[in-house]
């Protein structure tokens, strides 16, 4: 199984991502974790060990785990818990990306009637059912998509800028 | 594991929803990460969402100054989460500022975790400090019981009136 550049490029925001919903988006190991993840499936690929070349994503998954596992492991080993709760700060977002992103966003918002805003926050932040939202504003079902996919596809293409512009 | 992500957009959106809010079981999450690590697609939506609960719970937070006290307000709904925007805003709004009264009106603020609490106890040592003292107003029920839990409530005042709480601060001793 042989990968492009642009495949190993397309995999790392992905694994990355995966790897901050596990460790935290502020872990400073993020990047390592990220890389030795990428490394063992690489190695693994190159030595026909991937199964299922169809849907690699199990078996990437699977060593993104054990990295992480033996990260965690090592990381209590080595350190004591800390007494204070750190300051979030360095790794994670500079100042100026999430001043850049939330300009994005809140722009991204300001092109949403408020109407939309309050069924997209009923749905997203309050967790209301499809069904108990249609049921409160009289919406048809074919209504709610509109207004789903319309800001889904705002909020997918401001990601994309996002990332490309930030180079992540 | 067959999602069936790619059947229905409003069941993908529920789904990337309470794995962005880690309220799916295991098996599904391993699921859906396994999917996403191959499927772009899928990924850049899940990405697209996390963007949009960010953008509809960015806190607006609002201060005001009432005598010496710095009333905060978070004038949206409001979660203090791990990795939450509202973390950063509010530990910005206190500690950058360098306010050593601070009264915190939680009122619109739904829910908070240990992440959350650990930044209050933060905010509340640096207003200690400074010989000032940070104080809490009007949170909701949820987040009393995780007060009440933790017994924070036991050294962050709570008050249900706004006008006690700026009175309360008058007892506290002026900086020298």
């Amino acid at each position: 199984m042989q990968f492009s550049d642009e495949d190993i490029e397309q995999l790392r925001p992905r694994v990355r991502f995966k790897v901050c919903y596990e460790v935290g988006f502020l872990c400073p190991d993020v990047d390592d974790i990220v890389q030795e993840t990428l490394t063992r499936f690489f190695v693994a690929a190159k030595d026909d060990k991937v199964r299922n070349t169809a849907a690699p994503g199990a078996f990437l998954n699977g060593i993104c785990r054990n990295v992480i596992s033996e990260y965690r492991r090592r990381a209590q080993r080595d350190e004591r818990m800390p007494e204070t709760v750190p300051e979030p700060a360095g790794k994670g977002l500079q100042d100026a990306d999430l001043f850049e992103m939330r300009e994005a966003i809140a722009s991204g918002l300001e092109q949403l009637s408020p109407r939309d805003r309050r069924i997209l926050r009923a749905y997203y932040l309050d967790e209301k059912s499809k069904e108990e939202i249609l049921k409160v504003t009289g919406m048809t079902d074919e209504n709610f998509r509109v207004v789903l996919c319309r800001a889904k596809e705002r909020f997918r293409n401001i990601y994309l800028e996002q990332t490309k512009h930030r180079g992540l | 594991m067959d999602l069936g992500l790619h059947r229905d957009v409003v069941f993908r959106e529920q789904l990337a929803t309470k794995y962005l809010y880690r309220r799916l079981s295991a098996d599904l999450v391993d699921a859906l990460e396994s999917h996403y690590l191959e499927c772009n697609e899928c990924y850049e939506e899940v990405r697209g969402t996390e963007l949009l609960i960010r953008g509809l719970a960015a806190p607006v937070i609002e201060r005001r100054q009432v005598n010496d006290v710095t009333v905060i307000r978070f004038t949206e709904s409001s979660q203090l989460l791990a990795a939450s925007l509202e973390l950063a805003e509010l530990t910005k709004a206190i500690r950058v500022e360098k306010d050593t009264k601070v009264l915190i009106d939680l009122s619109k603020v739904s829910r908070i975790d240990s992440t959350g609490l650990g930044v209050l106890m933060n905010c509340y040592c640096h207003a200690v400090k400074n010989s000032g003292a940070l104080k809490l107003l009007h949170p909701d029920a949820s987040v009393k019981q995780v007060l009440n839990v933790t017994k924070i409530d036991s050294v962050l005042q709570t008050f249900e009136d706004e006008t006690a709480a700026i009175r309360s601060f008058d007892r506290l001793q002026a900086p020298s």
